[in-house]
């Protein structure tokens, strides 16, 4: 059986993981815009608990990903009229998604079909 | 694509340099709504405001090692940081002026020795010689190893026959030196001056600035009146006269029309300044050995020209039966000599004493490094991973190291013209190339961040290890000092590498004392020479040469207070000398020796000279040119007679004597070092010069005279004697034969002074080292030597605890550094005179030095631990 994510310290995440947050952030921003925070709450809301993601490491990896130019951050006000860090995709890091997801589809496609091969 | 990204990428690349603080206040403000806002998100949930932060601190797992995490990915972080650390660096070495004094002082002593001597290897070997593709020039040699002043050269008919076969050189030449008397212009001048042979200029390759260079037959009597000015002289003498082609001047009284000009700068061989043209006819019976330079023609390889040379070898006639500095060398050994293996050495050497400075500022920064123990702790537990706290420490370091390189290249300015002026008046060429160029900064720039690297690492890592729990926690003390094995190695490396280079030092001093109790075989007290050539002067013919020498020595021999008179056409110790082979009558030749020296000398030169005679007698002015040939030998011919009597035997120095070739022994004189206090004694044929006939023997003298007191006191009467023979001779040097002497010892006197300066500098850094060691350690443990004393142990036991730790320190470096002196003082073998490079006694004076010195260096730091006062020490903290 494959190992669930939950089971992985996420203060350290292995590559596997790391490489998985980023597709997730980068789905996630896909959407709409958000600010750190925001995209906390809805990483918990979306995967419920099998993805437990630390508050700390969300940090590390937006700014990864922005200083990959995939995204971008911009200062705006809230909702309640905080100032807060939103980050959107840049139209290089919807490129980037595309072929993320493509392979993602290849990988756990094929993934999928080892798992229904049955024991003679 | 890569460069839509770039859009993205590049502004937030330079906003991370250059708006660090912005950037910065960004991080703490997205990390504190965050927290904010979970805050709040908990209190919603129910939880008290301040456990609610507290949950929510907890929830990023370490703040502080999020935003380093997050400055990680801002992809400038070695940038970032090393400008961040260089702020700190400076702002840390300021807080602690002391340290940082001590440190770019050494820093700079060592650095700046080490440039100084780059500064001279690199102007005299490094840099390429002015000529058009130098790596084309060849000397070419074919000489006997034994002559000190031959170097690369071959004899005249060597190079004639050479010149005939070779193909692979397209231009070949030979040349003499000369100092030249020069009037014409406004005043008369002395300069270097050289004849060379035709093809000179086309070997090197540099047209003239004016004019043109001596052109086909322009060699031949007649045609040879001819000179080649270099650009200097032409300004000095001539004004820079642009019309100066075409007209008249006087080179040693005989007038030459200048037919060129050379371009600024050009100065071939040494700084000569005067090129006359010059043909080479061989003189069958005798060698004179010239430099030979050549250029390859173009496609030729040097490996294709050395095998054309060893086959033509062969066909040439030098073979004596000594051995040959033979074959085809870079031009630059010509030119560099046998300066290089010294300067080498010199280098070698001054890496040590560079070295030496590294241990001593890494054991400064060792004794920082427990200092600052603590704040690098904390440094590591606020979330810097040791890398970092290496880099931050290597980079304070470098920094250190390029300050103190800094002051070095400023010392090294002062420290090669010392250098240069301990070395003898031109024993070193190519001195207008040495200069701190780009090449020296470069080099500087270089050995500093190296130097930074060596000293800093082992310390940092060192300091780095100790674990945030142990040094943050207030107590701790421990009794074995941490630092105190990386401490101890640094200093036995100091001691080791200082005991080779006094070892060094030692040898070549010891060497040189050998040399100056060197009998030479004349007495050089009272001794005043003065050297005449008479080429190119209205005394021009055998006879008339003969007669100026006897007039000349009548009217010297007649000064008051002058003992003796003598004459010998090359005088011991000198720049040239003519050797050949000589015959015995009814015998064969003799196998072991085979080349003698030929002077030709007048009466009382033995007794002027002080060269003491054997059997015999002198040579007297009954023995001249009707009387039978005769000729005193040196106690080495006189050898070859052994059980008979070597006096009325005949020899001769020609090939194919003819009846009057033969010469009677008349007398035995004590063999002569004729080439040096550490060459070989000379075995010599003398001749009377009245007996002499070619003008090769006699255009060339020098006078000795043996003064009854204060020879110098005399000089002013010998340029008189030379004024009433004849006053249109430029009167030239007049020397004392001591000073020759000492002139002869200048190069093993200055190489023993200046490594024996870099030994005695890094004898004072190892002492220096040894002491700040132990002046640590003493206050590491005033805490233990506190309890010692209340115990109960007295001062002299304290005392000997300390001085028994120096005495081991320097005992492991001693050995380690004998071992090394084993191996390292084998550089020197050529340059030492009869001593061995592993001389066991100067090895063991030397290990002496060393551990007196370091014992020294050890008893005061073990004096201030008698001193421990247990109550004060146990009260500490």
């Amino acid at each position: 059986m494959l190992p669930s994510v939950s089971e992985v310290d996420m203060s350290k995440p292995p590559d596997l993981v790391q490489g998985t947050l980023d597709f997730l952030l980068l789905k996630i921003l896909a959407l709409e815009p958000l600010h750190a925070f925001a995209i906390s709450q809805r990483l918990k809301q979306v995967s419920g608990d099998v993805l437990q993601v630390s508050d700390g490491s969300l940090y590390p990896a937006l700014h990864k990903l922005e200083q990959e130019g995939w995204i971008a951050a911009e200062w705006k006000p809230t909702e309640n009229n905080r100032r807060a860090k939103f980050y959107s995709l840049t139209r290089p890091g919807r490129r980037h998604l595309e072929r993320e997801a493509a392979k993602w589809d290849r990988l756990s496609g094929a993934i999928t079909q080892v798992m229904k091969l049955k024991e003679i | 694509m890569r460069i839509e990204r770039w859009r993205y990428t590049l502004p937030l690349r330079l906003r991370s340099l250059f708006r660090r603080n912005r950037v910065e206040d960004e991080l703490d403000e997205e990390l504190r709504f965050h927290i904010d806002r979970l805050t709040d998100e908990h209190v919603a949930h129910g939880l008290p405001p301040d456990k609610a932060r507290l949950a929510a601190v907890r929830a990023m797992h370490g703040v502080e090692q999020r935003k380093e995490e997050c400055r990680d990915a801002r992809g400038v972080r070695l940038l970032e940081d090393l400008v961040q650390d260089l702020r700190y660096a400076g702002r840390t070495l300021r807080r602690s002026p002391g340290f940082t004094a001590a440190a770019i002082s050494t820093l700079a002593l060592g650095i700046g020795a080490t440039v100084a001597v780059f500064t001279v290897v690199n102007g005299v070997l490094l840099r390429p010689l002015p000529f058009p593709d130098p790596d084309r020039l060849f000397a070419v040699t074919l000489a006997p190893r034994g002559i000190r002043t031959a170097g690369p050269s071959m004899a005249d008919r060597d190079y004639l026959a050479f010149a005939e076969r070779t193909h692979a050189f397209r231009h070949v030449a030979t040349f003499s030196r000369f100092g030249a008397k020069l009037t014409g212009g406004d005043e008369p001048a002395l300069v270097a001056a050289a004849s060379v042979t035709g093809d000179f200029f086309g070997v090197l390759g540099v047209p003239p600035a004016i004019g043109r260079t001596f052109a086909q037959g322009e060699d031949l009597p007649g045609r040879d009146a001819v000179v080649i000015l270099g650009d200097g002289m032409w300004r000095a003498v001539l004004g820079a006269d642009p019309a100066v082609v075409g007209k008249t001047i006087t080179v040693d009284g005989s007038r030459r029309t200048v037919i060129g000009v050379m371009p600024p700068g050009f100065a071939f061989p040494g700084k000569t300044q005067a090129w006359t043209p010059m043909r080479i006819a061989p003189d069958p019976g005798n060698t004179l050995l010239r430099p030979v330079i050549g250029r390859l023609n173009p496609g030729v390889t040097p490996a294709q020209a050395r095998a054309e040379f060893g086959t033509i070898a062969p066909h040439l006639s030098t073979d004596d039966g000594e051995s040959l500095l033979s074959g085809i060398l870079p031009l630059d050994e010509l030119v560099v000599g046998d300066i290089r293996r010294p300067l080498e050495i010199f280098a070698g050497a001054i890496l040590f004493v560079l070295l030496i400075a590294c241990a001593n500022v890494a054991n400064l920064l060792l004794a920082r490094g427990s200092v600052r123990t603590r704040e690098i702790a904390l440094r590591t537990a606020l979330g810097a991973g040791r890398a970092r706290v290496v880099r931050q420490l290597l980079t304070e370091s470098i920094g250190l190291a390029v300050a103190g390189g800094a002051g070095g290249v400023l010392l090294a300015r002062w420290i090669v013209p010392a250098l240069l002026a301990l070395a003898p008046e031109g024993r070193i060429p190519r001195l207008e190339s040495i200069a701190i160029d780009w090449r020296v900064l470069a080099f500087a720039l270089v050995i500093s961040i190296v130097t930074g690297i060596a000293f800093g690492l082992a310390p940092a890592i060192r300091v780095t290890r100790t674990t945030a729990r142990e040094s943050l926690s207030p107590s701790g003390r421990t009794f074995g000092p941490r630092h105190d094995r990386t401490r101890a190695v640094l200093v036995v490396v100091e001691i080791a590498l200082a005991l080779v280079l006094l070892a060094g030092a030692g040898l070549l001093l010891r060497s040189f004392l050998r040399l100056m109790s060197v009998d030479p075989g004349f007495r050089t007290d009272n001794v005043m020479a003065m050297s005449l050539d008479l080429d190119g002067t209205p005394h021009s013919t055998p006879e008339r040469m003969r007669d100026f020498h006897t007039r000349l020595l009548d009217r010297l021999s007649s000064i008051p207070g002058v003992v003796s008179a003598g004459a010998v056409n090359w005088r011991p110790i000198g720049d040239a000398l003519i050797r050949g082979d000589f015959h015995i009558e009814g015998r064969p030749d003799p196998q072991d020796l085979t080349v003698v020296d030929k002077p030709a000398v007048s009466p009382r030169y033995f007794t002027t000279m002080g060269v003491r005679l054997l059997r015999g007698r002198e040579f007297t002015e009954r023995d001249d040119a009707a009387a039978p040939g005769v000729a005193i030998v040196s106690r080495a011919v006189a050898r070859l007679f052994p059980s008979e009597d070597a006096l009325g035997k005949r020899i001769t120095l020609q090939t194919t004597p003819k009846p009057e070739d033969w010469l009677t022994i008349v007398g035995v004189v004590d063999d002569v070092k004729q080439g040096g206090l550490s060459e070989p004694l000379h075995a010599a044929v003398y001749r009377p010069y009245r007996q002499v006939s070619h003008p090769f023997f006699l255009g060339h003298m020098t006078y000795v005279v043996r003064a009854a007191s204060n020879p110098a006191g005399i000089v002013p009467r010998m340029r008189a004697a030379l004024r009433d023979v004849d006053r249109n001779l430029p009167t030239g040097a007049i020397v004392s034969m001591s000073d020759v002497l000492e002139r002869s010892t200048a190069d093993p006197r200055f190489q023993a002074r200046l490594l024996g300066t870099f030994a005695s500098l890094a004898l004072l850094l190892a002492a220096l080292g040894t002491y700040s060691v132990l002046a640590y350690s003493v206050v590491q443990r005033t805490y233990e030597i506190g309890i010692r004393i209340a115990l109960g142990a007295g001062r002299s036991a304290v005392l000997s605890m300390i001085l028994r730790r120096t005495a081991a320190l320097a005992a492991a470096g001693v050995a380690i550094g004998i071992a090394g002196a084993l191996a390292a003082t084998r550089v020197l073998e050529t340059a030492l005179f009869e001593i061995k490079p592993g001389d066991p006694e100067t090895l063991a004076a030397v290990a002496a030095l060393i551990m007196a010195t370091a014992l020294v260096a050890g008893f005061v730091p073990a004096l201030r631990a008698t001193r421990v006062d247990p109550l004060v020490a146990l009260r500490q903290d």
